[in-house]
This record gives structure tokens, sequence and C-alpha cells, in this order.
């Protein structure tokens, strides 16, 4: 049996679980409880979209020896439920800034200890808002969701043009890219972008995602894309789905 | 005042009138301008050409000074009232909105806060200028901005509004509006992410900001009534595509006073006012009623918003405005399909009266052809009593 933590194969906030029960009375025990309980809670402050309260908390699971990575899984736990609270109407918009600001917190603390590399396991996604239109909001609450639920995210900003997003593809060796679109007359952007990864032969190793106040379904085929996402939560889902294929 | 006048308000007090009637929603400079077959002022190449674009970089300040660009919002806002009679709709949304100040030949920061880039159609005109960030990001910033210019604005529209009514007010029911609405206003000066903070942090700040632009709201609706217009549009976009930005219950609490003096001042006025919002506002839909709105526009199909579904929640309450897809329908879509989507509309909405068909907003893509065949559907299937609708002309 080995040291709190490092149950191979499973995430190490359930191998903390698993620790303080195996280990029942003793001193080994007893802290594994006080950590998978400071942890369960770093989980519900970040659904609960805690801002003043996320760095404290995850400071005193530092000090209390819980390892950074179970923290920031911790956390993604939150977020997936800030997610789904998101889908059943409960959360709106300005709550899913607000999660992603309660994670920015909770990262703050964490950075020095760890790198967020450990995290990022799930992939890597380029994200952009394309050329011509420069609204973001809809792409950064896309960003934050992925990046806390371990996605390595290469986000390029916004009227971002279609040589930018071949490069960056080509340098991340991504397989999914997210393309933001809010107005109809920048449309065409996407089809600069799906035409600029034809010409470099990138087309046929990433999948394309588009989502925006503009795009319909009818889009996604008449551009050539892969999929739409309505909802930051839908947009994570695709991703998933992306890299595992 | 003329048929177009009783017929837009019959379907705003939710009574049938002779026939659907519609509404224009058009600010595109290229659009108006082929309308009227004109060629609009060479604003457009002056911002792109470099020997030019240096000229005006330089002179910005002074362009500022001198209300350049104020003057020719007078001069768009009459053109493009001109243009909503020529295309025989029976009421316009008139945007006028002397806001912006230019920087430089990219840069625009508008009176309220906004920092914007600035750029063309693809047309050869400026287009409407892109919200890039906030200028005003803490209570210190709201105290020291500069608010000589906001309190300008009525005198400035009640100029503008009346000689638009004097000449257009018997041919067409003119809405006045300006932008922004107070939702808007409250989190686009400092950014939706240090809004979404401070709403939890700073809300007195947050309702000191929603106070100032409720009594400048109330100004604007004297200013336009004074100038004889019958109906105003608040328009304030309050949702996405997935829902309201904010809790519900959170806008309630922070604009639901404000609201309702604003619909209270414009029927006081003795004005219609209509709210408008982009995105799928279904879950603010009751909340508008409850605050006296006399009709909704956008309901915006890409949204996810049915006109069937906005009938069966506010029908009884509201008139319904809009729906009209601007995507596909109104962009590069064939007759039959205009035809089509206009039938649809109106049989999901205008049965028993409450619905004005129109674009769900506004954009440089937007075909003026595909616009004449919608007002032409509606000729074809909006009489009342309203039939079951037959298939679109050869």
């Amino acid at each position: 049996m080995g040291a709190p933590g490092c149950v191979s194969g499973i995430s190490s906030v359930k191998a903390l679980f698993i620790n303080g029960l195996y280990w029942g009375g003793t001193e080994a025990g007893r802290k594994g409880r006080v950590m998978a309980k400071s942890l369960k809670n770093v989980t519900r402050l970040v659904a609960d979209l805690e801002l003043e309260q996320i760095a404290s908390v995850v400071q005193e699971s530092l000090d209390a020896g819980t390892e950074p990575l179970a923290i920031l899984q911790a956390m993604s736990a939150g977020m997936i439920q800030v997610g789904k609270l998101f889908e059943q109407g409960e959360y709106y918009l300005a709550d899913l800034v607000l999660a992603g600001e309660v994670m920015k917190e909770g990262i703050q603390v964490l950075e020095p200890h760890f790198s967020m590399d450990a995290f990022r396991t799930k992939g890597t996604v380029v994200l952009c808002t394309v050329k011509g239109d420069i609204h973001d909001i809809g792409k950064n609450l896309v960003a934050n969701m992925l990046t806390g639920s371990g996605f390595n995210v290469v986000d390029l900003g916004v009227d971002v043009h279609e040589d930018r997003v071949v490069e960056a593809v080509k340098r991340s060796g991504a397989r999914a890219l997210g393309l933001s679109v809010l107005l109809t007359p920048m449309v065409k952007s996407v089809s600069d972008v799906v035409a600029a990864l034809e010409a470099q032969g990138l087309r046929a190793r990433v999948k394309i995602a588009i989502g925006g106040a503009c795009t319909t379904p009818e889009l996604v085929q008449k551009l050539g894309v892969d999929a739409l996402g309505r909802d930051p939560l839908e947009a994570m889902r695709i991703f998933e789905s992306f890299v595992k294929e | 005042m003329g048929a177009c006048h009783d017929r837009v308000l019959a379907a705003l007090e939710r009574r049938e009138p002779d026939r659907v009637p519609t509404l224009d929603v058009l600010e595109e400079i290229s659009n108006v301008y082929e309308i009227l077959e004109k060629k609009p002022l060479p604003f457009g190449f002056l911002f792109s050409n470099p020997h030019t674009g240096r000229v005006v970089n330089r002179l910005a300040p002074l362009i500022n000074r001198s209300h350049l660009f104020d003057r020719e919002m007078d001069r768009f806002s009459h053109d493009r009232t001109r243009a909503s009679v020529k295309m025989g709709y029976d009421s316009t949304w008139v945007m006028h909105v002397p806001i912006w100040r230019f920087r430089d030949t990219r840069t625009v920061v508008d009176i309220y806060g906004r920092r914007y880039d600035a750029g063309m159609d693809g047309k050869g005109n400026l287009a409407t200028p892109m919200y890039r960030e906030g200028l005003i990001s803490c209570p210190q910033d709201w105290a020291d901005w500069d608010k000589k210019d906001l309190f300008r604005l009525p005198e400035r529209a009640n100029r503008a509004f009346s000689r638009i009514q004097k000449d257009f007010g018997d041919q067409v029911f003119i809405f006045g509006a300006f932008l922004y609405g107070l939702f808007e206003n409250s989190w686009q000066p400092m950014g939706f992410e240090r809004f979404a903070v401070a709403v939890r942090r700073e809300k007195a700040f947050i309702r000191r900001v929603i106070k100032f632009y409720e009594d400048h709201f109330c100004m604007m609706l004297e200013a336009w009534a004074d100038a004889g217009l019958p109906g105003a549009v608040y328009t304030d976009d309050m949702a996405y595509r997935s829902g309201p930005m904010l809790n519900p219950r959170i806008m309630r609490e922070l604009y639901s006073d404000a609201f309702h003096r604003i619909t209270e001042t414009a029927h006081a006025l003795g004005m219609k006012i209509v709210v408008h919002s982009c995105g799928n506002v279904l879950p603010l839909l009751e909340w508008f009623a409850e605050c006296g709105f006399d009709g909704v526009h956008a309901l915006e199909p890409t949204a996810g918003v049915t006109l069937a579904a906005a009938k069966e929640r506010v029908g009884d309450r509201m008139c319904l405005l809009g729906n009209m897809d601007i995507t596909h329908i109104l962009v590069d879509a064939d007759r039959d399909e205009v035809f089509e989507a206009v039938r649809t509309s109106i049989q999901a909405a205008g049965h028993g009266g409450g619905y004005i068909l129109a674009p769900t907003n506004s954009h440089q893509s937007m075909s003026v052809q595909r616009i004449r065949w919608m007002l032409e559907a509606v000729e074809r299937y909006g009489a009342y009593p309203l039939t079951g609708g037959a298939g679109p002309a050869a």
C-alpha cells in the first residue's frame, strides 16, 4: 500500500478518501479524513462561487499537507458542478464568469507549488474569436471551463487572422479548434480558417467547433466544420469528444 | 395620422388591425443609401485611405469638438427614416446616437466610457464601431468621468427628432431610441468580468450607476415626447444565446424599479414603449410584462426563441415584435424561403393581433431585396382576419 494520494490510476481526491477509510483510526487516517473534508470544502466553494473564501481555504489545504494537484482536481470538480447548474438553469452567464474568477484566485495560490502541466492532461484546444470580430465573452467562458477541467488551452484572443490559427495548430499539435463568431458578416472568416487549414494539410488532423450568436446547425454544414457549441458546457463536451477520437 | 399609426397602435394594444404591421430596424449605411439610391458621404474613404487617415488622426480632437459626426448622425437618422418610408414600413425604430468620439481612425470612445474598434463595413462605409473594453473600472473612474455630453444628449435628440417627426411622422410610426440601456450601461463601461464581481462586491456602486441612467433615460423620454414621437424603444441586450446574462432574480432586484419608472414615464407622456433585447429572453419575458413594457422586440430564432413560446408566455400582456431571421432569411435566402418565413411567423404570432413583423436586428450583410420580399409577403399573408396561408407566389 502506498502513501496517501498515490493510488495508481485513481484521482488524488479519491485516493485521499480511500486511504482515509483504510487507515481507519491511525494518525494517517485522521490526516486523510481532514484532507478529504478540506477538499470537499474546496469543491463546494467553487460550486457556490465563493470568491472571497477560496484563496484562504486553498492555502489552508496546502498548509495541511494536501497535494496541490488534489486541490486543483477538487476545484475542477466544483467547476463541473457549476457547469451542471448552468445547464439546469440555476446559474447564468455572470455565474460562469464568477466561477472562472474563483478558479483564478485558487490557482494563483497553487501555482507557486507545482506545474500546471500535471493537471492539463486532457489535451490541447486552440481557441479564438475570428478575424473581424472582437467579442470575447463566450470564448473566455469556454476557455475558463476547459482550463478548469484539465485542458491545455491556447487562447489566441480576438480578431485573429487565419494564418495565426494555422500557426497555433501546427505549433501546439492541437487536435481541437474552437472558433467564436458573434456577427453574421464575420462568418466568412470561419471559412477562411477552414480553407487555410486545408491548404496546409492540417484539416484532417484538427476538428473544429464553432460557437456564437449567429451560428446555427446549418452553418456547421455550410462551413465544413465539425460541431456547434451553444453554450460553454456543450463546448466542453464537444472538445472532450474531439480529443478522445 | 395615417393608417400605419392605427395599425401599429392596434398591434401594440393587442387588437387585430387591418393587417400585421411592420417595423424597420435597418441601421446600416450601405443599405439605407441603397434604398434611397444615393451615395453616402465618403467618411469611409477618409478613414481607410492612409493619406486622409493621417489627417483625420491629427485633427481628431478638432473633429470631435466641432461635433461633425454628431451632425452626420442627425442627417443619417433623418435619411434612414426616409428610407423606412420609401420601403413602405408601418413603423420604424430610429436610433439617434451622437455618442462616439474618434481618438483616431482605428479607435473610438463613447460618452459612457467604452472603447471600440473603428472599422469598415466591407462596402466602403464606416461600420458601427465594435465594443472592445470598458474604461470605468471603479467608483472613482465613474466619479471622474466627464458627463457633459451625456447631459447634452436629450437636447440634441429633441432637435433631431422634432425634424424627423415633422417630415415623416404622418407617414410612419416612429419609435425613438438611443444607445444604451441600463444593463448595458452598467456592465460594458467596466467589462463583464469586472461587472460579474462588482455585482457581488460593490452593489451600491452598481445601483448608483443604474439610478443615474434611469434618470437619464427618463430625460430622453421627455425629449422624444416633446418632439412628438408616439413611441420609444428601450434597447438593452440582457440575454445571450443561452439565456439571460445575469440571474433573473438579480436582474429584478437591480433593475425592476428603474424599468417600472421608465415605462410609467413613457405612458404618462402618451408614448408606447417596447423593450429590445437580443439573445434568449424567454426567461425574462414575464418580468418585462410586469415592468409595463407594451412590447418586446428581437425574439431571435437563432437564440432558440420561438414566437409560439413567447405568445404563450406573454401574448396576453405584450405585443411581440421581430423574429425574422437575419443570419439566413434576410441575407441569402431565396424568395420562397422568405415568403415561408413570413407566413409561419404570422401564423405563429399574428392571431388575435399583438404581432409586429420585423427583422431581429440590423447588419451590413442584410439584403434590401430580401427585405422587399419580406414586406411583399406581409401584404400577402398578413391581412386580418388571418387565414391558414397559401404557399409563396410563383
